[in-house]
């Protein structure tokens, strides 16, 4: 008998990256994400985070387990299943030589958007992200800030059904920040899923349907943040983290009572 | 257009963009280079030497010249292109749409393809200008600079591929290809040097590439053409072959 999975958005089944050097960045990671998800993935630096989206985007290759884009493959089936990915790296990729406008017309044409689409959404991203008198500067010459919005702008060129937003705030301003996360907040009410990484608890607490934490390589807690932190009998999402990325002695109520006593 | 024809189009506009940006280095620089070429061993020892094999040396020594621009560009811009977007991560874009292995590597070594045409198209209108230059087989001459140019962009894009600093691909352009381009006979006929020399100068693969454009051009060939123009083509097919699967393996590009 055949059966039958309610397709999700992301759906990744015990994924395995061993490094050629032997380092083994994902040791049987799942991770189901339903569509109009906001999903929020935390770790430590070196935790699998940046690895597990590079398996998601093509950007590295699986030694082991599936990924599923709705229901396409991730390796076999690639092309439907990147069509449907945006993703916003954590370190700027931009090409210097490039314009801020060439960058998105590219980006889209690269996913096969006809020429006025791109024309007509270019125009519409610049706007949003506040980048249209630096349409025509090229790429090097932009703050960091705007490098960030760029790079975001671009994830969004082709209108992907999942939006992978790796560490976007990181080294922002707290204004851009908080654009970003109204940014984020709207799409995702427009029906995009989104799969974020961050290192800012509060960030994911406020935005996230559900997170995961990783820790070498491996989901150790999954849920909702008040789940999470009931589950670990904690006060807190920091406090539930900590326990579960071996760091308790981090916690700020443990400091405390080391301070009391 | 389908979207895998846009998808391609642009993969290989932004190729072509790419040089276009930087023309003055990309154009400007390899044809004020053949044109001082021209000027020292046509005009100034041209002169001296008189004609090769029936041939004026200025004439004799343009169809090397116009390969080598061809060649030393393709191979140039590919090498650079790919490790330059590699170093600056931009190449993850790329590599992240839904382009295929076989539409990435072609977008990729049709950019230095079009950057060497260019680059030989000019010569061969500058060098028209300056001497009459006949195109005794054109029905040579074509497939074989086509062959010359999709090899070269082979090669550039296997050391950009392979290459993980700067150092790599100028080592590959200055300590291989030029010596070989040199030593292949675009000066000079290999006949005129003395042995072991003129031997070993057929173990030099450009040396055939050579004769096939001179032949092209002027009629002359030191080396059978329809041997040349087979073993190129095979060369050419085994170094595609060997990128597609670099590609299609990821190696170098995706971790």
């Amino acid at each position: 008998m055949r059966r039958f999975r309610a397709m999700n958005a992301l759906d990744i089944e015990e994924l395995e990256k061993r490094y050629p050097t032997g380092v083994e960045a994902l040791r049987g990671v799942s991770l189901r994400i339903a569509p109009g998800e906001l999903f929020g993935l935390l770790g430590p630096n070196g935790a699998g985070k940046s690895t597990l989206i590079h398996c998601t985007t093509g950007l590295a290759q699986p030694t082991g387990g599936t990924i599923q884009v709705f229901g396409h493959d991730a390796i076999g089936d690639y092309g439907p299943a990147r069509q449907a990915v945006g993703l916003a790296p954590q370190e700027p990729n931009l090409d210097w030589f490039l314009t801020v406008e060439e960058t998105l017309d590219y980006h889209a044409g690269y996913f096969g958007m006809p020429k006025r689409e791109r024309r007509e959404r270019t125009a519409e991203l610049l706007e949003t992200f506040s980048l249209t008198e630096k349409a025509d500067e090229r790429t090097r010459t932009l703050s960091g800030g705007m490098k960030r919005r760029l790079i975001l702008a671009r994830a969004m060129m082709h209108r992907p059904r999942l939006l992978i937003l790796d560490e976007p705030t990181a080294g922002v301003d707290v204004e851009l920040r908080l654009e970003l996360w109204h940014y984020v907040q709207r799409i995702n009410q427009e029906g995009t899923t989104i799969l974020l990484t961050t290192h800012y608890l509060e960030e994911a607490e406020q935005l996230c349907d559900r997170i995961a934490f990783i820790n070498e390589g491996q989901i150790v807690g999954e849920g909702t943040s008040a789940e999470l932190a009931a589950r670990y009998g904690a006060a807190s999402l920091e406090d539930a983290y900590l326990a579960l990325v071996g760091r308790k002695e981090l916690s700020r109520s443990h400091i405390e009572v080391e301070a009391v006593s | 257009m389908s979207a895998g024809q846009i998808r391609f189009a642009t993969l290989w506009r932004r190729e072509v963009n790419r040089f276009m940006k930087i023309k003055k280095q990309t154009i400007g620089a390899p044809l004020l280079e053949t044109f001082l070429y021209i000027s020292v061993f046509g005009a100034a020892l041209g002169s001296r030497v008189g004609d090769l094999h029936g041939i004026d040396y200025v004439v004799f020594v343009i169809p090397g010249l116009i390969m080598m621009a061809w060649s030393i560009n393709s191979f140039a811009n590919n090498s650079s292109s790919i490790l330059q977007q590699k170093f600056q991560g931009a190449i993850q874009d790329q590599l992240s749409s839904p382009a295929s292995p076989l539409e990435l590597l072609l977008a990729f070594s049709l950019g230095g393809f079009m950057r060497g045409l260019l680059v030989a198209l000019l010569t061969f209108l500058a060098a028209s200008l300056l001497v009459d230059l006949p195109v005794d087989h054109i029905l040579v001459l074509i497939p074989a600079l086509f062959l010359v140019g999709f090899f070269f962009s082979q090669l550039g894009v296997l050391i950009g591929v392979r290459a993980e600093q700067f150092d790599d691909v100028a080592f590959a352009q200055t300590f291989v290809l030029q010596p070989l381009i040199f030593l292949g006979g675009v000066f000079y006929s290999a006949s005129l040097l003395p042995q072991p020399f003129q031997t070993l100068t057929h173990f030099n693969p450009i040396f055939y590439m050579i004769n096939l454009v001179r032949y092209g051009f002027v009629g002359f060939s030191e080396v059978s053409v329809a041997l040349s123009l087979l073993a190129l083509t095979a060369a050419t097919a085994v170094l595609f072959a060997v990128n597609l699967r670099l590609f299609s393996r990821g190696y170098r590009l995706r971790a």
